[in-house]
C-alpha cells in the first residue's frame, strides 16, 4: 500500500464574511500517495488556494481530519507548524516571492536554519543557475527568477511541493520549462508535487488532474 | 546570507525612513552624551577643589561676594592666626591682565575659597582677562598647588610666575618661556595643576610684586585659612567674622563645593529627564519607522513564514532591525556630541573646561538606546510575527 503524503477526510474550511459564513472547503476528501504529482484546477473562488494553504499547514481547518505525511495538523503548535513547513513541505508562487534585496544564493538560504552553502549551491546548479549565485532579484529573468524559487522549494529536501500557479507569470517556453524541472524532480527524485493552475498546459505535465468547485473535488483525471 | 544580515540590511531599504529615525534618535543620544561630558568635567573640577591641603576657608571683604572686589588689609592675615581653629593663613590678590600689549588695568578683586584664582575666560593665545594671583610661595598648598612641573617662583623675585596646565596650552607658553603681564616680562618657573578649571587657567606670582604692579601696597583681597585638623570649618568661619563684625565674611570650601555639586546635580537629574523623553520620543519614532516596515513587508513576512520561519525568529529579526536603528544612532549621536562638546568647550571656554571622557556616560547612551530599540520594535515585531501567513501572502 503507498504511503500518503497528504491526505483531507471530510475537510471545512469556514471564513467570516460581513455577517454571514463562506465555505471555502466543503468537505474536501482527497488523498494524495507519496511521490504522486497532481493538477489542481479550477475556476477562481473553487477553494484552490484555500486547499493549498491548508495543504501548506499554512491554515488550519475549521472542520475534518487532515494529515501530512500521517501526522495530523490541527493540535500542531506553532513552532511544530513551522518545522513542519520547513522540513517536509516546499512552497512555490506565482510571483516568485524572493527577497528582493538579497542574491540567488541568499534568497535560497532562507528556509535552512544553519548554512550549508554547498548545499543551497547544489540545487541551484540543478536549476541550470551556477552563474546567477550572486545575482538579485531584479538582475534575473521570469524563467530565472522561478527556479531560484523552486531551489529554494527544494533546499531542504521536501516530501511535497506545492505550487500556487508557478507558470502564471511565465510565457509559454518558460512556462513549459519550469513545468518540466517539476516533472523531472517528481519521476526522479520521488518528490511529490501538487500544483495548482489555470493553465491546462502547465496541467498536463501531472499524473492525475484533480478538478474542484464550491470546495470540493468534482472530478479527476488520472494518466 | 545569515540572518545577521538580513538583519543589518533591512532597516536601510527604505533608506529615507531609516535616516530620518535615526536622526530623531540621534539627537536624543547627543544631548545625553554632550550634557554628560560638561556636568562629569565641572564636577571632577569642583571635586579637585577639596582636595587635602587647600584652605577650608576663604575670608574676604564684608559685601564683596565671593569672587567680590573687597580689600582688606594685609596685617588680618597675621591676626587671623589668633582665631581659635586658624591653623595657617595666607593673603591673596588678584588681579586681572586685561590687554596683550602689556599694559594693564588693575582688577583687585575677591577670590574664591578653592584657590582665591578666578578667570574671565581668556581665549587661546590673548594675555586679555587673564587671571593672576598673588601669593607667598611658601602657602600655595593653601592654593590647592601641590605638583609643580618645574619649579617655584621666589618671594623675592619680581619677574617669575607660574602659570596653571590650562593657560599653558591656550597660551601655548611652558617653562623658560616669557610671559607679558601688566607691562612688565615674567619668566615661566614652573607649570601647576590643580584640577580646578578656574585656578588652571590663571597664573601665580610673588604677592607683593603684584602689589607693586597694581598699587595695592599692604592689600589683599581674599585671605586663605588652614584650619585646625579638629576644628570645624563653619564655626572657625563664624568666628572670624565673629571678631572682625563689618568687615570680614567667610565662606568655606565645602560649603561652596556642595552649592555647585547641587547645581551640577539638578543638570544630573535634567539629563535623565531628558534621557527618559529620549527614550520615549525616538521610542515612537522607532514605533512608526517598524510599524511601516512591517506594514510595507507583509508579504514578504508570509513567504519566511512559508519556508518555515517560526515566529520567534521573525520577532528577533524585526527586533534586532529596531536595535540596529537605534545603535546607529547611538554611534552617531556620540560621536557628533563629542565631536560638539570638545569644540565648545575648547573655543568658546578657552578650555578651561575639560569635558569628562567617562565610560558610564557612554554607557548610558547605549543603554537608553538599546532600551528605545527595544521598546519601540516591540510592538511591530510582535505584529509581525501573529501575522496569518495566509492573509500575509494575499497582501499585495
Amino acid at each position: 500500500m503507498n504511503k500518503h503524503v497528504l491526505e483531507f477526510k471530510n475537510v471545512w474550511k469556514t471564513y467570516h464574511m460581513g455577517d454571514g459564513l463562506v465555505n471555502a472547503l466543503s468537505g474536501l476528501d482527497l488523498t494524495l500517495d507519496e511521490g504522486s504529482f497532481t493538477a489542481v484546477m479550477g475556476p477562481s473562488g473553487s477553494g484552490k488556494s484555500t486547499f493549498l494553504h491548508v495543504a501548506g499547514i499554512l491554515d488550519t481547518p475549521t472542520m475534518g481530519l487532515f494529515r501530512i505525511n500521517g501526522e495530523e495538523t490541527i493540535n500542531l503548535s506553532m513552532k511544530e507548524q513551522a518545522r513542519l513547513r520547513r522540513n517536509e513541505i516546499g512552497f512555490i508562487f506565482q510571483r516568485f516571492n524572493l527577497l528582493s534585496q538579497l542574491t540567488s544564493l541568499e534568497n535560497v538560504m532562507l528556509p535552512m536554519i544553519g548554512k550549508d552553502l554547498e548545499k543551497v549551491k547544489e540545487v541551484l546548479d540543478k536549476m541550470g543557475l551556477e552563474d546567477k549565485y550572486h545575482k538579485r532579484p531584479t538582475q534575473l529573468s521570469g524563467g530565472e527568477l522561478q527556479r531560484v524559487a523552486i531551489a529554494r522549494a527544494l533546499v531542504n529536501d521536501p516530501s511535497i511541493i506545492l505550487a500556487d500557479e508557478p507558470t502564471g507569470e511565465l510565457d509559454t517556453a518558460n512556462a513549459n520549462s519550469i513545468m518540466q524541472i517539476l516533472q523531472d524532480l517528481n519521476r526522479n527524485n520521488g518528490v511529490s508535487i501538487v500544483v495548482v493552475t489555470h493553465n491546462p498546459a502547465s496541467a498536463s505535465f501531472a499524473d492525475e488532474i484533480v478538478h474542484m468547485s464550491d470546495g470540493k473535488i468534482v472530478q479527476k483525471d488520472s494518466k | 546570507m545569515s540572518y545577521l544580515k538580513l538583519i543589518l540590511k533591512n532597516p536601510f531599504r527604505n533608506k529615507t525612513r531609516g535616516l530620518l529615525a535615526i536622526v530623531g534618535i540621534a539627537i536624543g543620544i547627543m544631548v545625553i552624551v554632550a550634557l554628560g561630558m560638561v556636568t562629569g568635567g565641572l564636577k571632577a573640577s569642583t571635586t579637585s577643589t577639596l582636595k587635602a591641603g587647600a584652605a577650608e576657608v576663604s575670608v574676604m571683604q564684608t559685601g564683596a561676594g565671593n569672587y567680590g572686589s573687597g580689600r582688606i588689609n594685609e596685617s588680618r592675615v597675621t591676626d587671623l592666626l589668633n582665631i581659635s581653629g586658624v591653623k595657617e593663613t595666607a593673603g591673596m590678590l588678584r588681579a586681572t591682565n586685561t590687554s596683550t600689549s602689556g599694559s594693564s588695568t588693575t582688577d583687585v578683586s575677591g577670590t574664591s575659597a578653592e584657590t582665591g584664582t578666578a578667570s574671565t575666560g581668556s581665549s587661546p593665545g590673548s594675555f586679555a582677562g587673564f587671571s593672576v594671583t598673588g601669593m607667598d610661595p611658601d602657602k600655595l598648598s593653601l592654593a590647592g598647588i601641590e605638583n609643580i612641573d618645574g619649579a617655584l617662583y621666589s618671594n623675592e623675585s619680581a619677574n617669575e610666575v607660574i602659570i596653571g596646565k590650562t593657560a599653558s596650552t591656550n597660551l601655548d607658553k611652558s617653562v623658560g618661556d616669557t610671559i607679558n603681564l601688566f607691562g612688565r616680562d615674567f619668566t615661566i618657573t614652573g607649570v601647576y595643576e590643580t584640577g580646578s578649571f578656574i585656578t588652571d587657567a590663571g597664573a601665580f606670582m610673588s604677592l607683593s610684586t603684584l602689589q607693586n604692579l597694581t598699587n595695592n601696597d599692604n592689600q589683599v583681597s581674599n585671605i586663605a585659612v588652614k584650619i585646625d585638623e579638629n576644628a570645624n570649618a563653619t564655626q572657625v568661619g563664624k568666628a572670624i567674622e565673629t571678631e572682625y563684625p563689618n568687615e570680614l565674611s567667610t565662606t568655606t570650601a565645602a560649603s561652596m563645593a556642595s552649592r555647585m555639586n547641587s547645581a551640577l546635580n539638578t543638570i544630573d537629574t535634567a539629563n535623565w529627564a531628558i534621557s527618559l523623553l529620549a527614550i520615549i520620543i525616538g521610542g515612537v519614532g522607532v514605533v512608526n519607522t517598524m510599524v511601516m516596515s512591517v506594514f510595507e513587508r507583509t508579504r514578504e513576512i508570509g513567504v519566511l513564514k512559508a519556508v518555515g520561519w517560526k515566529e520567534k525568529r521573525i520577532l528577533g529579526m524585526i527586533l534586532g532591525e529596531s536595535v540596529v536603528l537605534t545603535l546607529i544612532a547611538a554611534v552617531i549621536g556620540t560621536v557628533l556630541a563629542v565631536i560638539g562638546v570638545v569644540i565648545i568647550l575648547s573655543v568658546y571656554f578657552g578650555g578651561t573646561i575639560e569635558p569628562s571622557f567617562a565610560p558610564d556616560i557612554f554607557i548610558r547612551a547605549f543603554i537608553v538606546a538599546f532600551v528605545v530599540g527595544i521598546i519601540g520594535g516591540l510592538y511591530p515585531a510582535y505584529r509581525a510575527s501573529q501575522l496569518s501567513p495566509t492573509e500575509a501572502l494575499r497582501y499585495e
